[in-house]
């Protein structure tokens, strides 16, 4: 392996942590309050197909907005209805996820050719020239993003309301918090971050999209969030290890010599996020009402 | 105290799949049918489309004639399977969303009985046998951990589906391959196929397998102790585990069964469907793909019990058949990727009755918001004033 | 609306703080938590609430701290409206309240729990000044816990102190205390009440809600008795002593004109017992030094021995909270004590599950009957076969269940009980609690079992399905069976019990028979105040 192919690896891989890390950050939010927000996939598809629609009205910068949009609303319909029972958290979650797969589909026809759609170069999110080829400057916005998210959990107040409101909610009414406020806020920012992943997939990095472009990411994303304990800091190094393992899959499959066939090759995130969920989850502590609506009595 | 019981007994009341509107439960799925397809019209509608032209062709092709109707319930046969799956796994209080890929390992495995020459029946016996076995392996190591460890069965069983769908493409490119014809599997022999019930359609006997099954699990949940067992686990466990239930074995063995029908599902479509008989179409998989998905919306909208299912399945089936005749439709083509969007939109609207109790918060929250604006403008209160 | 006393009164009592007139308070469902309530408090004060479980202490504390309205009367106050829509406008008035569970948030440190009831921004410079100002308020007022540790992990006596102090740091005119000594040491005891006296020199007003007479006596300077929520008595606890509060507190039926069908059942005579020498020696069930901890890791359960024999009631008496549900899970496999020795006919019954405990032949009638006993979707036959359904009249070959037998029983029972449903396939969620509890008895009985556990059975019911279910367990003890019964209505105990064990912070006061005590002396043992130290 040369010196070339190690940083053609680490650049897949930074540009693959982006989607990760925004939309595990953006659930970070949103878990610390309290809410648990399974459409992330949906989230990332819809999002990454609207960017590319706004993109080609308005260029990259609309594209991201509007992907960013796109979030934001679905992460508001998602907190409405987080306070209410877990099962219906779950059914909206999949229903929002099928919604989104035929949506998309159903899109790209119209925009031309099934299953998938390129973006024109002029829509597209330019890269920068460095020497390690061509970056996403959206990959600076998702290294620093999680230490602002990280700064603002632990030394504002609002970062430790929202953080009242997860672990204690009696605590944090008493203290004259509106909880169902809280986590409308908490939830909404987070889904506007992963709407950014998404458009940042289709407009900033593949320059298409697909139908089924996500590939998993949300999930993957919510493996993130247990990996990192809530931790932002912490969910940018999985969001980079996951994204790593994917790069890994695609670099393998352009070898002329194929050492593992690529479907295994394929198949590591996966096993990857599973063996570290698998080993994660016994020491890591989630915020004692996660999932748990909240009503005063 | 009467508080807490009342906090107690709505959750509990949620717990259960009751209407809270009211409405009977076949009611408010038939109305949540209703608003998937009425999204469904206004999204088509805002892309050009006549709504009203569309869906009479969705129906006559769901409907129309007998091979509309044979067409409508091919397709239902593996949806009923695979909305078992979720729903048998509900029903214990864990979230299966694996169904995918157990099906895919179920119809993999069942091309296996290529390799074994056995005469009719046995042949499908043990096609569908593989399939069962390899679709409830699927389901084990994510209720293995998450019985032990824990795990989110959510997170698990995507990952599975994941790595089940690049596991069947590397074993149907590399193993199963059929040599005359690159794109598909070797197909099922002719002795293990289950034959077509109304010619010149695609519509075989493994209907049956599928509302059998449907009907097995129906006696099961409601008339064997294991399934009393399952279902008081999944509507109240600690009641359960005081009434000598052990929650554990219970969990674990509803994944089993949910990843059995998953399986299953696989099966009937490599044994049941003309004319390839086969797992075809690359990477793909046409034939396989969605099809687990699409059945955790008929488990919902089928109300989680096996007679709805079937009715709900039967449903779905005729969204996809008419769709495939809706996007021919001469003066009025529509992409039956419609057809998803409907699915998703019913879904959502089945939290609706949810969502009507939502708006008295939200007229609450309002009144908070307005009263807060109020007290802001206001002067405050004099001494002494009550 | 506002008022001043004359001048001719003596300067402690100048003003009073608020006054209630008239409360009562009707809940939604029928429920009449107070009754025509009227207190009056001053400042300097320090107003003991006394009453049993059920009294209507802690509503009366949320009318007069302005978070519930009443149905009926108002709450005044020379100093503005007592009316607020959240806690956190009432501590901004000036009200503040220390629950009995704590309303902390576990990761914080104290330090940032008490920031977070105040209204700065939260920035590293304004968590320094809390620091100060708490270890200022700390020096004053003698409570003392570190302020780096999150909050989770001190003791609980700590946490209760971060809990005062985070009121206390919002210069709070009026303090109120739910049940604040429950958790704490005698010595921590002392301690905070030389706080709270401190306090109420310089001028603020304190309520303590409690049960315990010891510490109305020690630290108040008027108590105000409620009972089934009217107010019996207002004393200053100077003119007052333990005896007549227990009285009042337990009390006998008052002189106004209250619905006789309501007290009839209450006011039964407490029964002479025969048979004395039946009772001694080792019974059915055998207790000996059992000690469990509770959820928080106090010790709630302290080193109990006791024998239930068949053919007895046993019934235990006390304020709820005390332990009774810690030993009654400890004796049915819901919980595992920390020490002792318990057994049914020999056999052990302690840290072995539930099916096991059901095969040794205890059957239990659990406390809340919503989260233990029933599967409220679930019909009626379906849960009059929880726990039993493996029985063979109801299990066919290849485990089918025998809907036809299940439903005969089912039917029987309904008969036997009166039990009032639409039939067997009615959910039972559609069952009033007294139907749903008589169910549950039912089924427990078609166990044949040795040993009844019947925990809070009569609790919520109405008048007529708490009689039969009283009679019943008198006819299982007639027919030899063994019952303990374990209720926080002292009237039920005494009148059916044939020995009784008064609880109070995990031990037995006293066990004996029932005529033995007069309810005088069982409010002072309920109260913790043991018969050697009664004046």
């Amino acid at each position: 392996m040369s010196l070339n192919d190690v940083l053609s690896l680490l650049r897949i891989s930074l540009h693959a942590m982006v989607p990760l890390a925004l939309t595990a950050v953006g659930e970070i939010i949103g878990e610390t309050a309290g809410l648990f927000n399974i459409g992330l996939e949906g989230i990332l598809l819809l999002s990454a197909f609207m960017a590319v629609i706004g993109a080609k009205a308005g260029g990259p910068a609309v594209g991201l907005l509007v992907g960013m949009g796109v979030g934001a609303f679905v992460g508001l319909l998602f907190s409405v209805i987080n306070t209410y029972w877990k099962g219906t958290q779950m059914v909206t979650g999949i229903g929002i996820n099928l919604f989104a797969m035929g949506f998309v589909a159903f899109g790209l026809i119209q925009l031309g050719a099934p299953g998938f759609h390129d973006v024109p170069k002029v829509a597209e999110l330019a890269k920068v020239r460095t020497p390690m080829g061509s970056m996403s400057p959206m990959i600076l916005v998702a290294i620093i993003l999680p230490f602002l998210v990280f700064w603002f959990l632990k030394k504002t107040r609002a970062g430790l309301m929202l953080k009242a409101a997860g672990e204690s909610p009696e605590a944090a009414d008493v203290a004259g918090i509106n909880i169902n406020r809280i986590r409308l806020y908490a939830t909404t920012f987070g889904g506007m971050l992963a709407g950014l992943g998404g458009a940042y997939m289709s407009v900033a990095w593949m320059g298409l999209v697909t139908k089924d472009l996500s590939a998993g990411r949300g999930f993957i994303s919510l493996a993130c969030v247990v990996f990192s304990g809530l931790n932002p800091l912490l969910a940018l190094l999985g969001a980079f290890i996951f994204g790593f393992f994917q790069a890994l899959a695609e670099w393998v499959k352009t070898l002329p010599s194929k050492p593992i066939p690529a479907q295994f090759v394929s198949m590591l995130p996966y096993i990857v996020t599973l063996l570290v969920v698998s080993g994660a989850i016994g020491r890591v502590r989630f915020p004692k009402s996660l999932g748990v609506p909240y009503k005063r009595e | 105290m009467t508080e807490t019981k009342r906090t107690l007994e709505s959750r509990l009341l949620r717990g259960a799949h009751r209407t809270l509107t009211g409405l009977s439960p076949a009611f408010e799925s038939i109305l949540a049918a209703v608003v998937g397809l009425l999204i469904g019209a206004i999204l088509m509608y805002i892309w050009g489309f006549d709504p009203w032209k569309a869906y009479i062709a969705l129906f006559k092709g769901a409907y129309g004639g007998l091979y509309e109707i044979s067409s409508s319930l091919s397709r239902a046969t593996p949806l009923i399977l695979t909305a078992l799956t979720f729903s048998i796994c509900l029903r214990s209080g864990m979230f299966n969303i694996g169904a995918e890929g157990q099906l895919f390992m179920g119809a993999t495995a069942s091309i296996l009985v290529a390799y074994v020459v056995v005469p009719a029946p046995f042949g499908q016996i043990l096609g569908l046998a593989l399939a069962a076995v390899a679709g409830a392996a699927w389901s084990l190591v994510p209720a293995f951990l998450k019985l032990t460890r824990g795990v989110s069965e959510v997170i698990s069983t995507i990952m599975f589906n994941w790595i089940a769908r690049w596991l069947v493409l590397y074993l149907t490119i590399f193993l199963l391959r059929d040599p005359m014809r690159g794109e598909k599997t070797i197909s099922i022999p002719v002795a293990a196929r289950f034959p077509v019930m109304v010619p010149r359609t695609d519509l075989s006997y493994t209907i049956f397998v599928a509302v059998a099954f449907a009907l097995v699990i129906y006696f099961i949940l409601w008339h064997t102790t294991v399934g009393y067992e399952v279902r008081a686990a999944g509507l109240n466990p600690t009641a359960a585990r005081y009434g000598g239930i052990n929650n554990k074995r219970t969990m674990f063995l509803s994944f089993i069964l949910g990843g059995v029908a998953a399986g299953l599902a696989g099966a009937t479509i490599t044994m049941g469907l003309p004319p390839t008989y086969a797992i075809y179409g690359g990477a793909a998989m046409p034939q396989l793909t969605n099809v687990g998905f699409d059945g955790m919306a008929v488990a919902m909208v089928g109300r989680n019990h096996p007679i709805g299912i079937i009715v709900a399945a039967i449903f779905f089936g005729g969204l996809n058949a008419g769709g495939r005749v809706m996007q021919f439709y001469g003066s009025n083509p529509v992409p039956l990727e419609i057809v998803r969007v409907v699915m998703g939109a019913i879904v959502l609207a089945m939290a609706i009755p949810e969502l009507i109790r939502i708006f008295p918060a939200v007229k609450k929250q309002g009144r908070e918001l307005t009263g807060l604006l109020r007290r802001l403008t206001r002067r405050a209160p004099k001494e002494g004033e009550a | 609306m506002s008022e001043t006393q004359t001048a001719g009164a003596p300067p402690a009592q100048a003003t009073y703080y608020l006054r209630a007139e008239g409360i009562t308070k009707v809940y939604s469902d029928g429920t009449v938590a107070l009754r025509e309530a009227d207190v009056e408090l001053h400042s300097n004060e320090i107003l003991g609430l006394l009453g049993e479980n059920g009294a209507g202490k802690t509503t009366l504390t949320k009318i007069l701290s302005g978070l519930l309205p009443p149905t009926e009367g108002r709450v005044v106050s020379p100093r503005g409206r007592i009316r607020f829509s959240s806690p956190r406008e009432a501590l901004d008035f000036g009200i503040g309240m220390v629950h009995q569970h704590f309303a902390l948030v576990g990761p914080f440190t104290a330090a940032e729990n008490v920031a977070l009831s105040h209204d700065r921004p939260f920035t590293r410079t304004q968590l320094a000044k809390t620091t100060e100002r708490l270890e200022a308020l700390m020096e004053e007022s003698g409570l003392h816990v570190p302020l780096d540790v999150p909050v989770e992990k001190l003791a609980v006596g700590e946490q209760q102190r971060v809990e005062i102090l985070k009121v206390l740091s919002r210069n709070v005119d009026l303090l109120i205390l739910d049940e604040p000594t429950s958790v704490l040491t005698p010595l921590e005891v002392d301690e905070l009440f030389t706080l709270l006296r401190r306090l109420s020199d310089q001028g603020t007003s304190i309520i303590l809600i409690t049960h315990k007479l010891k510490e109305v006596q020690s630290v108040t300077d008027r108590v105000v008795v409620l009972r089934h929520g009217e107010m019996v008595g207002d004393v200053k606890t100077s003119e007052t002593n333990t005896e007549q509060l227990a009285q009042l507190m337990v009390g006998q039926a008052l002189d106004k004109d209250v619905r006789a069908v309501e007290l009839s059942d209450k006011e039964l005579p407490i029964k002479q017992i025969r048979d004395r020498a039946k009772r001694e020696g080792p019974g059915v069930l055998h207790v000996e030094h059992l000690t469990a901890r509770g959820n928080t890791g106090e010790i709630t359960v302290n080193d109990l021995s006791f024998d239930v024999h068949g053919g007895e009631i046993f019934g235990v008496a006390g304020v709820e909270g005390n332990g009774q549900t810690e030993l009654v899970e400890s004796l049915t496999g819901l919980r595992v004590p920390t020490t002792g020795v318990a057994t049914i006919n020999g056999t052990n019954i302690l840290g072995v599950s539930p099916r096991q405990i059901y095969r040794l032949g205890v059957a239990h009638i659990p406390e809340d009957r919503w989260q233990l006993g029933l599967v409220l979707p679930f019909t009626l036959a379906e849960n009059a076969i929880l726990g039993i359904h493996q029985w063979k009249e109801f299990k066919g070959p290849l485990s089918f269940l025998r809907w036809g037998r299940i439903n005969a029983h089912v039917r029987e029972l309904m008969d036997r009980f009166e039990i009032r449903a639409t039939g067997p396939g009615a959910p039972a969620k559609s069952l009033s609690g007294g139907n749903q509890q008589k169910l549950i008895v039912g089924r427990e009985l078609a166990k044949d079992p040795a040993i009844i556990v019947a925990s809070q059975p009569t609790r919520g019911l109405d008048i007529g399905s708490a009689k039969y279910i009283r009679d019943l367990l008198e006819e299982m003890r007639d027919k030899g069976r063994a019952i303990l019964l374990v209720s926080a209505d002292l009237d039920e105990v005494l009148a059916r019990a044939d020995r009784i064990a008064i609880m109070y912070e995990g031990r037995f006061m006293k066990v004996c028979y029932p005529d033995e005590l007069n309810r005088e002396q069982i409010g002072l043992l309920m109260g913790g105040v043991s018969n050697e130290e009664a004046p």
